[in-house]
């Protein structure tokens, strides 16, 4: 029965739960699902995270490259975000380039690091306009239950944190770079950037970390990227219905309480990973 | 050569760091023991780890970790065909896309779907064809997306065995599981289950005899769906390959067989006796 | 087009661009539109910003391809050309902001089953590009003559490295900013309807760029009034 009515009046059956100020998970409006969070699980690639918000998975390996810096900035090296949702997480996406949803999430993956400053470019220089680091990030969904953005920016920076360059020292006397595998150090990491999302139900009602289900029938959706210093580094609502001062307070509220048990999670996880080292 | 507008884009180039390694990869060495330590010419296959039934959204999917190689597959279907055009209207239709995560390899790699991923989809798609009851999804189409993770060797091999896992976690109607082996014969040695280093080292002291095997075998009905070589081996290797593939399959039958009995378990549980 | 050229409207406020925040007066740069300059497009709007210049043209409410169709609204699509080269990514983040903000003031649901397609074409970027996109697509959605519950405006506010809120930025004036904040607006409660930020920033900036933006929407609603007031005088 209770399928049945899901199926055929989505709307409805969200509305009878939410009239209780609950959610067809068991959860409270303002309660988030589970996350769960591993670090450092392929050894191909230099850094990787693999994250879980309840359903929505999300891994991310980042692979170091060698490149000559741009002319306009030669003491700055780069870092290439991409998120793919493949046809593997969800029969909505079809193989092929990445969609718009895709797209979009890429530029606001790229935007919360320029943003946020969360690695200095600067800190990628090897040589000054000769040679830098390109961080390539690839985020990849690989089970789509909603909260996308969420789930990027984590598995973004765990990954970063997880990742070791190999130090490059440059023969004087060839002028070609030499690799030293053996010895590697960690990427500095300035800012914690943390993004928590919301959605507006029939225009009044908040919900927080909502499902793809939800997504789908919702007026509005929010993101707001918080650090650590309690700074937002980004403010991220692509139209659909208004929202009050006071509701985005609350948001904002709420995202920077989640910050700080995000930041917890990962600084745990990492010092997990290097004592079992 | 046209811009990628539909990414986010870096340099024009960049060289992976191993191309100025000080110190240059010692090759694999062809005698004694292997480098994770199993034994050589021996169906020495590696532990896998398999699970059923990860990703929420889909129909079906299983996820298979055999030593670093790790890889995952989704099942979609049957749902109404695409492709009107070619409709064989008594019979399904299969469809595979197999894909490598940019950082599944040592080299990183291209964000767009090289000739080998179409290869290897393509061979994975006749290789799990004669196990699924096509007849009884008429119109239809089922969907197979494998991607792999993390590339250790002997990839299509484990997607494979991971597909036809996902594939009976669906549902779908099948007469057997089907089961992937590999091994790589260098001169008068094999490996089976080769790492990526052994899938792509040669050993220069003999030419004859050097290649590649993959099988699909469908245990219970003890028939091979599908089988690929490469390289140069004389017949009676060939033959001797192909043997040894079937018994690795064997050694993996009774783990797939436990993962699979425990997703059908997690989805009906035993009325419980009360 | 005949009375196209004098369908423009131009207006000035204040001497200086930089402007203090929590001060009574806005100041924004000299605002231009045109509406129904295109002949092809359903409906179709210029809007120019100081030397920011965007184009838009608006088709439908026409067939939907049967992949997009939506059985309950309308469909539409937002494209952003760039000035010179091919959209890319940058761009769709910008569609996805337009489009949603569209989605929410268009009466979607009286044409279920059709497809709406607004193009933006950038004739020259001179910084606060995103809020140019949202008038110059109010404006043509308005020409279109398309129900919709509100209109909407947008503003870009920048803030300085000392802190000082500068309203519709140059390419220049957004390059110094520490930070830039982007707000639709809409003309019914004055409640942001879509919000694109970059930089970092405190909670008390975001609340002051927004009470800013909604200053400075007053003075844009009111260019919108007296702009079609100007056309519509002429046609009538």
């Amino acid at each position: 029965m209770a399928a049945g009515f899901k199926t055929a009046e989505p709307l409805e059956y969200h509305r009878s739960f939410l009239r209780e100020n609950c959610r067809p998970d068991g959860r409270e409006l303002s309660e988030f699902r589970t996350t769960t969070l591993n670090i450092g699980s392929i050894s191909t690639a230099d850094g990787s995270a693999l994250v879980k918000i309840g359903n929505t998975t999300v891994i991310c390996g980042i692979k170091a490259e060698l490149a000559n810096p741009t002319v306009e900035a030669p003491g700055k090296g780069y870092i290439v975000p991409n998120v793919d949702l493949p046809p593997l997480c969800s029969s909505r996406f079809r193989p092929g380039p990445p969609g718009e949803q895709a797209q979009a999430a890429s530029q606001f993956v790229a935007d919360v690091i320029e943003s946020s400053e969360l690695i200095q470019t600067e800190d990628l220089c090897i040589e000054r306009g000769k040679l830098c680091w390109v961080l390539y990030c690839d985020l990849m969904c690989l089970d789509y239950d909603g909260n996308l953005l969420d789930a990027c920016i984590m598995a973004l920076l765990s990954a970063l944190k997880n990742t070791q360059l190999p130090e490059v020292t440059i023969n004087t006397e060839t002028g070609s770079p030499e690799v030293n595998f053996k010895k590697r150090h960690e990427l500095r990491i300035h800012k914690h950037p943390v993004a928590t999302s919301f959605c507006i139900f029939d225009e009044s009602i908040l919900i927080v970390d909502p499902t793809s289900d939800e997504e789908s029938l919702v007026t509005a959706q929010l993101t707001v990227v918080t650090d650590d210093e309690g700074r937002l580094c980004s403010v991220y609502k692509p139209g659909g219905t208004s929202v009050s001062g006071e509701k985005l307070q609350q948001c904002i509220n709420q995202a920077t309480a989640r910050q700080r048990e995000i930041q917890k999670l990962i600084n745990k996880v990492i010092s997990s990973v290097k004592t079992a080292q | 050569m046209p811009t990628d507008t539909k990414r986010v884009r870096g340099p024009e180039v960049s060289q992976s760091p191993s191309l100025f390694s000080a110190k240059p990869a010692a090759a694999v060495p062809s005698r004694g023991p292997r480098e994770d330590g199993r034994q050589r010419d021996q169906v020495d296959v590696r532990p896998v780890f398999v699970r059923c039934g990860l990703v929420s959204q889909a129909k079906g999917s299983a996820y298979i970790e055999a030593g670093n190689t790790k890889l995952m597959c989704c099942v979609y279907g049957p749902k109404e065909t695409e492709r009107k055009d070619e409709t064989d209207m008594k019979c399904g239709r299969l469809t595979t896309d197999m894909r490598f995560a940019p950082f599944s390899c040592p080299e990183r790699g291209s964000w767009i779907q090289g000739s080998q991923d179409k290869d290897l989809s393509l061979m994975l798609q006749e290789s799990l064809q004669p196990a699924v009851c096509l007849h009884k999804y008429p119109r239809s189409q089922i969907e197979i997306n494998v991607m792999v993770l993390e590339n250790s060797g002997s990839v299509l091999a484990h997607a494979i065995t991971c597909a036809s896992l996902a594939l009976a976690d669906a549902g779908i109607e099948m007469y057997d599981l089907v089961l992937g082996c590999s091994i790589r014969q260098d001169g008068s040695s094999y490996v089976v289950d080769p790492s990526y280093a052994e899938q792509n080292s040669c050993s220069s002291d003999s030419n004859e005899n050097q290649g590649g095997l993959t099988v699909a075998f469908l245990p219970s009905l003890n028939q091979i769906s599908g089988l690929q070589s490469d390289g140069e081996m004389t017949e009676e290797t060939l033959t001797a390959g192909v043997r040894t593939c079937i018994e690795g399959c064997y050694k993996l039958y009774p783990v797939i067989q436990q993962a699979l009995a425990k997703a059908v378990r997690k989805a009906a549980p035993p009325p419980s006796e009360s | 087009m005949t009375q196209s050229s004098c369908d423009a409207l131009h207006f000035f406020r204040g001497g200086g661009m930089m402007e203090v925040c929590g001060s009574s007066t806005v100041s924004l740069r000299e605002f231009g539109c045109e509406q129904s300059l295109l002949s092809r497009p359903d409906g179709s709007a210029s809007f120019t910003q100081g030397d920011t210049s965007v184009l838009a043209g608006v088709y439908g409410p026409a067939e939907v391809k049967v992949s997009k169709e939506i059985y309950d609204r309308a469909t539409l699509e937002v494209l952003v050309q760039p000035k010179v080269g091919l959209p890319s990514v940058r761009e769709r983040l910008q569609e996805q902001c337009v489009r949603e903000t569209c989605e929410a003031s268009l009466l979607l649901s009286l044409h279920p089953r059709s497809s709406l397609t607004l193009i933006l074409q950038v004739l020259h970027d001179d910084g606060s590009l995103l809020s140019c996109f949202l008038n110059a697509a109010c404006m043509a959605l308005m020409d279109a003559g398309l129900p919709m519950s509100c209109l909407f405006c947008a503003v870009t506010c920048a803030i300085d490295t000392d802190g000082q809120i500068t309203t519709d930025p140059t390419a220049a004036q957004e390059k110094e900013s520490r930070a830039l904040m982007t707000f639709a607006i809409d003309s019914t409660e004055r409640k942001v309807l879509m919000s694109s930020t970059k930089g970092s920033f405190s909670v008390s900036e975001l609340q002051q760029c927004i009470a800013v933006s909604q200053k400075a929407s007053e003075k844009i609603f009111q260019f919108y009034r007296d702009s079609v007031r100007r056309r519509y005088s002429k046609i009538l």
